[in-house]
């Protein structure tokens, strides 16, 4: 946590004294990204680098990126929305700038495998650059959860979402991402269902299925589970890889005890690509272009991976991240693991209404 | 003339900074209200459009208030809301009674010191406040390790995302509002009434009864609405205190807003919530008038 | 006129005609015994040993300035004070921890302190309503002390609709509806104006005299003392100054402090140098005169006293400038004419400098008056009106 601080502390110096001698209007970018989702010491690196003064927001969900968005004039020039269902959404509304590909010269350093991936968000990748993809898994506090449920299924969904586990667990802490967008197509996955389905009855399977574990949930988080999981104070979370990842590294930096360990579940993780993306009223595009240009880089993804501990869409910075994390095959997986990832469409509006209904039940309990 | 000009600027300042800060937004939210939600920016259909005539339609969708008497979830997140609101306003009431009165009644000199230290936490950041809580009634928080270590039980109690958690978090925050303006009606309450109460026969506790308390009603009344009415729509406190089957409008507004990207329901939400707030206060005004008359 | 009267010749008649004088009886018992009482608040002595017996059926008035005492005696008596030392015994109940709300005693309030949330019924009714009085006895009772107070028609008004006076009557029915044995009036009248309160004074007395009830009112008006009290106390720095009916107190003040507090005098100082049964011979130390006064005053030959002479009791005549002292006779120089309507008051400004007030009626209409500004006067009076005061 300490070094956390001094980090901020150091990157907030740097914006406020970054080097600019020269006469003309200092530029700037105003960057709204995900909470914990860059490397400090690289945001510094890009005012030394360009000159360029950055503003840096976060947010910790889709829905306030999106709200924002819609509003219109946010006055951010770099927003990092995922693929799918957010993207695809603000794109078609017309919500952001198309990239001009002269300005990212980097935007060759992308793996066209995974470009091709993302074009069904955004086709012929017209408005986005990807940043960095991960999965959505269980955070689970080892020690704990085996002195619990020695019997449980440690590779699988059942561990959380069959109830006879899910009361086990419930005296360590089981904490649940507050995403329906996210959680309703892995638990239509593990049903055995297609994730981006609708049908009124496989919504009722996912409720019901929801429903047994809800007594055993202790809370809902929007904000990320890193420090919770890393504390001990839950033993269980259902979240993003990296964020498991990251408290891993935390836990193990913090020396008490505490193991955390990512699981991509064997029925299936939802993949996700987050995008970099300009917004079409941003006020400074050319610094924007000149941000992304930045990130792109091998070493500067290679550090950023180290980092959040979040896979790169830049095949050629893998030689440059450290050995324990391009090792890790909860960060960069296996093919054989690859093969049980999924991605997701968008639903239609009276359809994510239904979800969200079942959301809301569910995290009510009734 | 020039003396007529003055009073119409007076009386002009206040009129317009209401119809600036109030009545403009709740138009624009008003038309939103009755637009249809749609893929686009901003997320939603205009409200009128010309035809090639040159005329203007104007098109005006109901379908989102009935939703509402339609789909008991707004209804039954609107009586939850209500109840949350009008618990804590009593809660408050109950804590924050006492303290005005004892406020109220104690030496000249102390009363300044005493509201001070009501009025004191508002100067520190409300979300520093409501974090503290969590800090203090987590399962490894000060509450709970207090009492493990006071052998009063065995294990943590839950009572962070609890309703205790909630209508604690509430109370706290909005005890202000109840006690300043029952300070102010119980301290302008004439101590010679009390004697009277006493030496007609009245015991000190029948004596609150007949005369203190129905005497600080206007300040009660006042209290509890300035409780009641943003504790309906409280949406921080219980985010972040409250447990998730804490389905309030405050969250039910933030749901379709941002969730379900339904501006226009949202919308609608938030005028039917503004019209049920301002019903009581306005009934409120009208009966202080009559009394008053 | 009664044996008592005739060991005081010269004292004035009764209060009231016909009324009993209890306290001149030594076997009378007091209805309500103040003894020794004492109270100190932060820094001093608010009552300091008063012993007072009031009997039943009077109308007792504590008289003095504000600090007195007056009102904290008052507020013993209702029992929101409890006295440091002595005892307050009425009608053979010890009041010693006694909380005010079980008292037999009922106060009106200087403010009156109406509850502005009821009717004037629901005001009258509020004591009997605490004892838990039918429905009945109290509407009855209501009705009987609007009857009293002449409100009838008002019992449902509330206190904000009501004129002073109307108040007034209404806190007087309220604390008279339980039928209290004691009635304490604290200030009752004054926050009436000037007419409205000398009828009301004269209400108060009849509504005492036909209920009977003992009154204990506290007053800093001295004539609201005077016309209604039977008997009154002037209060001083927490003691009694002196206890008396009106006429006792007015015409035979024990002290300088009671002569002037009480009504108006014109202190004289002297040295008394015969006392015979002719009269009393008292020399001036200030002028070069002789006051002359009734025989039988209290001090020996030689001793220091002061006499108090009421400005009514002095004549004053024009003279010129060689006219001397004499006794019972001052020469000044009229330095102001206080036009007060039904009288004069002359300020007569002696050759020592020493002021003396001197009234005279206004006893014909628009005739010259006999002595004007700057003249050179003769202030004369006879012995009898010289009051020797014994302090």
């Amino acid at each position: 946590m300490m070094r956390r601080v001094a980090v901020m502390a150091a990157l907030l110096v740097s914006i406020c004294l970054s080097p600019n001698a020269q006469a003309q209007p200092q530029q700037v970018v105003n960057v709204f990204n995900w909470n914990d989702y860059i490397d400090p010491y690289m945001v510094q690196r890009f005012v030394r680098e360009t000159g360029i003064r950055v503003r840096y927001d976060i947010y910790d969900s889709l829905e306030t990126l999106e709200g924002r968005m819609s509003a219109g004039r946010t006055g951010y020039d770099i927003v990092v929305p995922t693929s799918e269902p957010t993207f695809s959404r603000l794109a078609r509304a017309g919500a952001f700038r198309p990239l001009d590909r002269s300005l990212i010269p980097n935007l060759a350093n992308i793996d066209p495998a995974l470009q091709q991936q993302v074009a069904s968000a955004d086709p012929e990748n017209r408005f986005g650059a990807l940043y960095l993809y991960g999965t959505i898994g269980l955070g689970i506090n080892v020690d704990r959860v085996r002195a619990l449920a020695p019997d449980a299924p440690m590779d699988s969904l059942r561990l959380l979402l069959d109830p006879a586990n899910a009361r086990r667990l419930r005296a360590c802490g089981i904490v649940m991402m507050d995403s329906a967008a996210d959680v309703i197509p892995m638990v239509l996955r593990y049903l055995g269902k297609d994730p981006n389905s609708t049908a009124p009855e496989d919504l009722r399977d996912v409720e019901r299925t929801l429903m047994t574990i809800r007594p055993f949930i202790r809370a809902f988080s929007s904000g990320g589970v890193i420090e919770a999981l890393a504390g001990g104070q839950f033993c269980m979370a259902f979240a993003y890889s990296g964020d498991v990842i990251q408290a891993a590294a935390r836990a193990e930096e913090a020396n008490r005890g505490v193991t955390i360990q990512y699981v991509a579940p064997k029925e299936g993780a939802q993949l996700w690509f987050d995008l970099l993306a300009i917004p079409a009223d941003a006020p400074n595009p050319e610094a924007a272009h000149a941000f992304i240009n930045f990130l792109l880089q091998p070493d500067v993804m290679a550090n950023i991976t180290n980092h959040v501990r979040y896979p790169n869409g830049v095949p050629a910075s893998r030689p440059l991240v450290a050995a324990e994390v391009a090792n890790d095959p909860s960060v960069f997986p296996t093919d054989e693991m690859r093969a049980r990832f999924f991605t997701i469409g968008a639903v239609p509006q009276a359809a994510e209404r239904a979800r969200n209904r079942v959301w809301a039940r569910f995290k009510a309990g009734r | 003339m020039k003396g007529r000009l003055g009073r119409a600027l007076v009386l002009a300042l206040p009129w317009s900074w209401m119809a600036l800060f109030f009545v403009v937004p709740f138009v624009i939210v008003l038309t939103i209200a009755f637009a249809e939600p749609s893929e686009g920016l901003p997320p939603y259909t205009p409200l009128w459009r010309w035809t090639e005539e040159g005329g203007p339609i104007i098109q005006l969708n109901l379908a989102n208030f009935r939703l509402f008497l339609e789909d008991p979830f707004y209804l039954e997140a609107g009586l939850r809301s209500l109840r949350v609101a009008a618990v804590s306003a009593t809660l408050c009431l109950l804590v924050g009674y006492p303290m005005a009165l004892a406020i109220a009644r104690a030496p000249e000199r102390w009363r300044t010191l005493l509201l001070m230290l009501v009025i004191l936490p508002f100067w520190t950041s409300f979300l520093l406040r409501i974090t503290a809580w969590i800090g203090i009634l987590q399962d490894q928080g000060w509450l709970n390790g207090a009492l493990l270590a006071l052998g009063v039980i065995q294990e943590p109690l839950q009572l962070l995302y609890t309703d205790i958690a909630l209508y604690l978090g509430v109370t706290y925050c909005y005890l202000p509002f109840m006690v300043l303006p029952l300070y102010a009606t119980l301290s302008k309450l004439d101590p010679a009434l009390l004697e009277a109460a006493e030496d007609l026969g009245a015991r000190p506790s029948r004596a609150f009864l007949q005369v203190t308390l129905p005497l600080s009603m206007p300040g009660v009344v006042a209290g509890f609405l300035l409780v009641f009415i943003p504790a309906v729509g409280e949406f921080v406190i219980p985010e972040l205190l409250g447990g998730p089957d804490a389905q309030l409008v405050g969250r039910v507004l933030w749901m379709e807003f941002f969730q379900n990207r339904d501006w226009p329901l949202a919308s609608a939400l938030a005028v039917v919530l503004l019209l049920l707030l301002v019903a009581p206060i306005a009934i409120f005004q009208a009966r202080a008038a009559r009394e008053a008359a | 006129m009664s044996s008592t009267a005739a060991e005081q010749p010269k004292s004035p008649v009764a209060a009231r005609p016909g009324a009993a004088e209890p306290w001149r009886d030594p076997a009378a018992d007091p209805f309500l015994r103040i003894e020794g009482v004492t109270k100190r608040f932060e820094g001093y002595v608010a009552l300091d040993a008063v012993t007072l017996p009031i009997y039943r059926g009077e109308l007792f008035a504590l008289l003095g300035a504000s600090g007195s005492g007056k009102s904290t005696l008052l507020r013993c008596l209702a029992g929101f004070i409890e006295p440091d030392a002595g005892r307050i015994v009425l009608d053979g109940q010890d009041l010693a921890g006694v909380p005010p709300y079980e008292r037999p005693i009922n106060m009106m309030f200087q403010s009156y302190a109406l509850f502005p949330h009821m009717t004037v019924a629901q005001n009258i009714g509020f004591g009997l309503r605490q004892e838990g009085a039918s429905k009945s006895v109290i509407a009855d009772r209501v009705a009987e002390m609007l009857a009293l107070v002449r409100m009838e028609g008002f019992g449902g008004r509330k206190p904000a609709a009501l004129s002073g006076g109307q108040k007034a009557r209404v806190a007087l029915a309220r604390a008279l509806a339980k039928r209290p044995k004691l009635l304490l009036l604290d200030e009752p009248l004054s926050a009436l104006d000037k007419n409205l309160r000398e009828a009301t004074q004269f209400e108060l007395v009849n509504i005492q005299e036909r209920t009977g009830t003992t009154f204990v009112i506290v007053t800093h008006d001295q004539e609201e003392a005077m016309t209604m009290a039977t008997r009154l106390a002037v209060m001083d720095r927490g003691t009694l100054a002196q206890v008396g009916t009106p006429g006792e107190v007015y015409e035979f003040p024990n002290s300088r402090f009671t002569a002037e507090f009480l009504g108006t005098a014109n202190i004289l100082e002297g040295v008394v140098e015969a006392a015979d049964d002719q009269a009393t011979r008292i020399g001036s130390s200030e002028l070069d005169f002789d006051i002359l006064a009734e025989p039988g005053a209290l001090k020996p030959v030689g001793s220091r006293a002061y006499v108090a002479i009421r400005p009514e009791r002095m004549r004053i005549e024009r003279t010129d400038a060689a006219t001397p002292l004499g006794d019972n006779r001052l020469v000044g120089r009229v330095r102001d004419i206080a036009y007060f309507g039904d009288f004069f008051m002359y300020y007569v400004v002696l050759d020592n400098g020493k002021e003396i007030r001197v009234s005279q009626p206004n006893l014909r209409r628009m005739t010259a008056r006999p002595v004007d500004w700057e003249d050179r006067v003769a202030v004369t009076w006879d012995a009898e009106a010289s009051m020797v005061l014994p302090e």
